[in-house]
């Protein structure tokens, strides 16, 4: 009896009612159902791999990968590695995740903004693209725009607009800026952020000056002259030291009998699709977003602004869309992330994003081990994305105080 | 007498024209200032022009030909053909699904006693059967098809008069029947290898709109529990379930549906000993499910974050237990506050079952997808075919929304 | 340490605590309770006898909530001994439930549940803990509403109600339980002047009705009313203790004088 007592209480409390023995009891309890299963998953792939002697391990990475990608932004050829094809199809989908958010915030703003204006007509249409857009699936949207460049002329028959621009159902060619020595080019875009700081810099020292003096001192025009200025004159420096510029436009050219494309930039039926289908598929939920960031901002505000004798572009400008950005921003970020992931539906339109290129890949290399990598790339991506709103956040906190 | 003179002044003052009646809303609609005007008269031509294009190449140029070449696969896929149902006939199995779900429908109007239950149960039922009708010629859609369909009439009735003469009349019956509705139609789907005429059709030939609406409703029953079951665990004060919960949402929030679904189909035959029962359509399942329970464990995470904490000590201080407080107290308030992001995440759910083409499973997109690859005459049809897809999923997707919006409003009454 | 000893004490202590007083309900003994670095209890000693109306006094961050709040473990004592009704509040979970049931508590912001309707907020507790059938939970609930004075409410939600009404919900919900203590936390702050007197009211009957009442307050007039004895607090410990009379007249300590001059 003492013995049992002894064992079964803890300060005086048998273990069976302690909140802390409760606690740690729940505790154990589901670390040893999650672990148990885990060992068990994890047994059973490593016996599958055993028994079926299915390949394992990362020593493929080395390989030469041999398969082609479509369309892709590093230099790759396929006598590349698979480590190197794996880095080439995350850049694919990375140029595709962080241009698309770029178009589609500026889209989604635009579209929220005319969701709240008071010409009827404007706020109904937006209405109509936001309920259409974010209610059908993006893999139905992105076949859509697929098919149709697919059903443009062929090359030979495609337009060319201005000589220089091609648009046909192989995609669009454009001129697009080819660098020579890349010391210049990466100098001179060094140069350039110099400048465009440098800008700001004069443009804040301006502001400060009309606020104090009263005066108007043109802080935006010089601000921007001084960039453009700046980065003018270091084009021109780098241009004399190395005696070329550092960048050059390079124009698409027709050759072969079949009137093939070389030089220029071409941005296949698949990229074309999928930044058209992720931008108008996301600006829609975007727009929703920032149409609920700027409701949330109360009456009184808006209000109180236009008492003080602000216009209404100003009280939107200096005194809502600042409030707004508050709630705004996290749900952003979040769709950020979402558009980046949904880029994996990339592959259903032949544009190598990196899961279509994992696909590939589990034919000839382990899957698990492709499987952790692509896992741990796109929550590296996640994890980026959420870096960008914490800094936000924290720059907002600062501001506030 | 001289109060006589004085007319009534504060009396009934008509308002000025330009404020009231159409003149008035388009006044303040359309031409508050003259920029506004401007866009007005722009945007109005943009729209009309757009319209008479649109409609111009809907009743032109547009050739329908191919949403009526595939026909009855977009609902059922390959379900019906010669290899997916061997020496039998199975087109009566899904018919039979349907018309227990709309007997079903009936019995949620019974014991909501009409409104809106009963529009939703009337509509459905409305569309089956006027499918019916459809001008195929009877070689493509046979007078048995035809007759089931219409069956869902009387099957609408039937399930009204359980509802109203029966003790089945109650919401517990009809959650517990929901249950078995959705079992059964597996049942029927998937077959019996012992029972003659109900022969075993394999998942691999399940298709069209039902396998897009038999996953969303399998994740949507799961997905609620699982997703507050990790937002309970999230905010628990045990590190150990509280990390567990977070590595859990984080991991399936991190990475792509598509990604799990393809890796799935990989790995998971791995991770289960070989002689495990399973199948893609399963597997498929589980990853949506978990896949939304994650996202769903985010919102319900919201929910319960924004409740007071005054409602838990005054349950706690009333005795009631910490399970009771969560479920009588803290969950109800939480799940109310956030339904719009709940039946969000549902629609989204719903369209992503058309990802389900990564493991080879013909949905509805595919379903259409595959019949313009494999037949290039129509390629030039495919935006008929996507404009008509995207149309069906806007319309499943708007209705959700619709009902949801139908549901706050009743749920509006005290919940603030 | 031995495990054995520390139950021998607990029962020592216990039995003490039943030979000491008979008629304390509510004993405190150097009662500490820190929030991080932050020392809100500092040895809180104290006892309450069954029936006794105490009202707690004190400056905003005197630790008077949290001490109330202690009482029924909605914050956790971290030193010192609280035994309720000859239950000790330690980690066992049973003493700790059996003691919330025992003990209810009006707050400030009334707390009501928004999703319940006035009758089901009552009859919740008596339901889930103690297992009433619906039938008598509500009739009970009937007879509490016609108590506080707002039978014809019994079918609203909170949030139709006005701040006293809810308030004296609140108080029939607690009184669902049949407490052997109710505790309030200024329970009239949040309300309106013309409400604050319908809850006062219904707070002064119960105090005749024989309940024992720890109120924490600002209502000089009620509490001068209704209490049996006064306790100031003051950074955290009972600067003075008095009857109500003694203490508005001719109050001992100099904190005390100081805040009466601030709030009279």
């Amino acid at each position: 009896m003492t013995l049992l007592t002894r064992i079964t209480t803890y300060e005086g409390i048998p273990l069976w009612r302690h909140v802390g023995a409760l606690r740690w009891a729940a505790q154990i309890a589901s670390a040893v159902v999650v672990v148990t299963l885990v060992v068990w998953f994890f047994a059973n792939i490593v016996n599958a791999i055993q028994d079926r002697q299915i390949p394992h391990g990362f020593s493929f990475l080395q390989r030469a990968y041999q398969t082609p990608i479509g369309q892709h932004f590093l230099p790759y050829d396929s006598s590349d590695s698979f480590l190197y094809a794996l880095v080439v199809a995350s850049t694919n989908t990375v140029i595709v995740a962080v241009a698309g958010v770029a178009l589609a915030t500026m889209l989604g703003i635009v579209i929220g903004v005319a969701r709240l204006s008071n010409n009827w007509i404007l706020s109904s249409l937006s209405k109509v693209y936001i309920e259409f857009f974010r209610n059908v699936p993006l893999l139905v949207q992105l076949f859509f725009w697929f098919y149709i460049v697919l059903e443009l002329p062929p090359i030979r028959e495609g337009y060319v607009i201005g000589g220089n621009l091609y648009i046909n159902n192989r995609g669009i060619t454009m001129p697009w800026p080819a660098a020579d020595s890349l010391i210049a080019v990466v100098l001179w875009l060094g140069l350039a952020v110099g400048a465009v700081l440098l800008g700001a810099a004069v443009h804040r020292m301006l502001v400060r000056r009309e606020i104090s003096t009263g005066k108007s001192s043109y802080p935006v025009i010089s601000g921007i002259a001084v960039t453009l200025g700046g980065g003018a004159l270091a084009w021109l420096l780098i241009g004399m030291v190395a005696g070329e510029a550092p960048l050059t436009v390079s124009y698409p050219e027709e050759y072969g009998a079949f009137g093939r494309l070389q030089n220029g930039f071409t941005a296949s039926a698949g990229l074309l699709a999928l930044l058209i289908g992720l931008v108008m598929y996301t600006a829609a939920f975007i727009a929703e977003i920032v149409r609920a960031g700027i409701q949330s901002v109360g009456r009184g505000q808006f209000e109180a602004s236009r008492a003080l004798g602000l216009s209404p572009i100003d009280t939107l400008r200096h005194v809502t869309f600042p409030q707004a950005l508050r709630v705004i921003i996290p749900p952003l970020i979040s769709q950020c992330l979402n558009l980046t992931k949904n880029s994996s539906l990339g592959g259903a339109i032949g544009y190598s994003e990196l899961t279509n290129v994992a696909k590939t890949m589990t034919q000839t290399a382990p899957a698990v081990s492709i499987f952790l990598l692509i896992m741990a790339a796109y929550l590296a991506m996640s994890l980026s994305w959420s870096l960008v709103g914490n800094l936000y956040n924290r720059y907002v906190r600062i501001v506030e105080r | 007498m001289a109060t006589r003179d004085v007319p009534a002044k504060t009396a009934e003052v008509p308002p000025p024209m330009m404020t009231v009646g159409v003149m008035g809303w388009a006044r303040e609609n359309l031409f508050s200032a003259w920029y506004n005007g401007a866009l007005t008269i722009v945007l109005g031509v943009v729209t009309l022009l757009a319209l008479w294009f649109g409609f111009a190449w809907i009743f032109g140029p547009a050739d329908w030909e191919v949403i009526a070449k595939i026909g009855g696969r977009f609902v059922i896929g390959q379900y019906n053909t010669e290899a997916a149902c061997i020496g039998q006939d199975c087109f009566w199995r899904p018919l039979a699904g349907l018309m227990l779900v709309t007997m079903l429908l009936g019995m949620a109007w019974g014991v909501a006693g009409g409104g809106f239950t009963k529009r939703v149960a009337i509509t459905v039922t409305a569309v089956a059967a006027l499918a019916a009708f459809i001008p195929y010629s009877f070689d493509v859609m046979g007078l048995d098809v035809r007759l089931l369909l219409l069956a869902n009439i009387p099957a609408l009735f039937v399930g009204l008069a359980l509802a109203r003469y029966t003790r089945l009349g109650t919401m517990k019956w009809i959650a517990i029947m929901s249950v078995g509705v959705f079992l059964l139609t597996l049942l029927l789907l998937r077959g019996l290898p012992w029972v003659p005429g109900l022969q075993p059709v394999s998942v691999i030939y399940w298709g069209g709109l039902m396998l897009n609406l038999l996953l969303a409703v399998a994740g949507i029953a799961l997905s609620l529990p699982i997703g507050i079951a990790l937002a309970l665990g999230r905010r628990s004060r045990l590190p150990v379930v509280k990390m567990l919960c977070v590595v859990f949402i984080e991991v399936f929030r991190g990475v792509p549906l598509i990604t799990l679904l393809f890796m799935s189909q990989v790995l998971v035959p791995l991770a289960f000993p070989e002689n495990f029962p399973q199948n893609s359509l399963f597997r498929a399942a589980i990853i949506i499910t978990l896949f939304s329970s994650a996202y769903m464990a985010e919102n319900i995470r919201g929910g319960l974050q924004a409740l007071h904490p005054g409602q838990e000590e005054a349950a706690r201080s009333l005795g009631l237990s910490g399970w009771q407080t969560t479920a009588f107290i803290s969950l109800p308030q939480a799940v109310r506050n956030v339904i719009p992001a709940i039946v969000g995440q549902f629609i989204a759910l719903f369209k992503d079952t058309s990802l389900v083409y990564i493991i080879g499973m013909l949905d509805i997109v595919e379903m259409g997808r595959a019949f313009i690859q494999g037949n290039p005459q129509y390629l030039d049809n495919a935006q008929e075919l996507f404009i008509f897809l995207a149309l069906v999923f806007w319309v499943f997707t708007y209705g959700m929304s619709y009902v949801s919006s139908k549901i706050e409003g009743n749920l509006g009454v005290g919940s603030r | 340490m031995d495990a054995s000893n520390g139950h021998e004490n607990l029962e020592k202590t216990a039995a003490n605590g039943g030979e000491m007083a008979d008629e304390d309900i509510i004993i405190c003994r150097d009662v500490h309770k820190w929030f991080g670095s932050f020392h809100a209890l500092k040895g809180v000693t104290t006892s309450v006898r069954e029936g006794e109306v105490v009202v707690i006094l004190g400056p905003s961050g005197s630790g008077k909530s949290t001490f109330i709040r202690t009482l029924n473990r909605l914050e956790e004592h971290q030193r010192g001994d609280i035994i309720v009704d000859g239950i000790e509040l330690t980690k066992d979970i049973r003493n700790i439930e059996s003691i919330r049931s025992e003990i209810g508590m009006v707050f400030q912001s009334f707390n009501l549940f928004p999703h319940l309707k006035v009758i089901d907020n009552i009859t919740l507790a008596p339901m889930k803990v103690r297992k009433w059938p619906r039938a008598r939970a509500e009739e009970d609930a009937m007879t509490l509403l016609e108590r506080v004075g707002i039978p014809e409410q019994a079918d609203k939600y909170p949030s139709q109600l006005s701040g006293g009404q809810q308030q004296r919900v609140a108080i029939a919900r607690e009184l669902a339980m049949q407490p052997k203590i109710m505790l309030f936390d200024e329970p009239t702050s949040a309300l309106d002047p013309e409400m604050i007197k319908e809850v006062l009211d219904v707070m002064g009957e119960l105090a005749e009705s024989g309940m024992t009442m720890l109120v924490v307050t600002h209502e000089v007039g009620f509490a001068r009313e209704a209490a049996d004895r006064f306790l100031f607090f003051d950074h955290g410990e009972i600067v003075e203790e008095n009857t109500p009379k003694e203490f508005l007249t001719n109050p001992k300590e100099e904190r005390s004088k100081l805040f009466l001059s601030q709030i009279l």
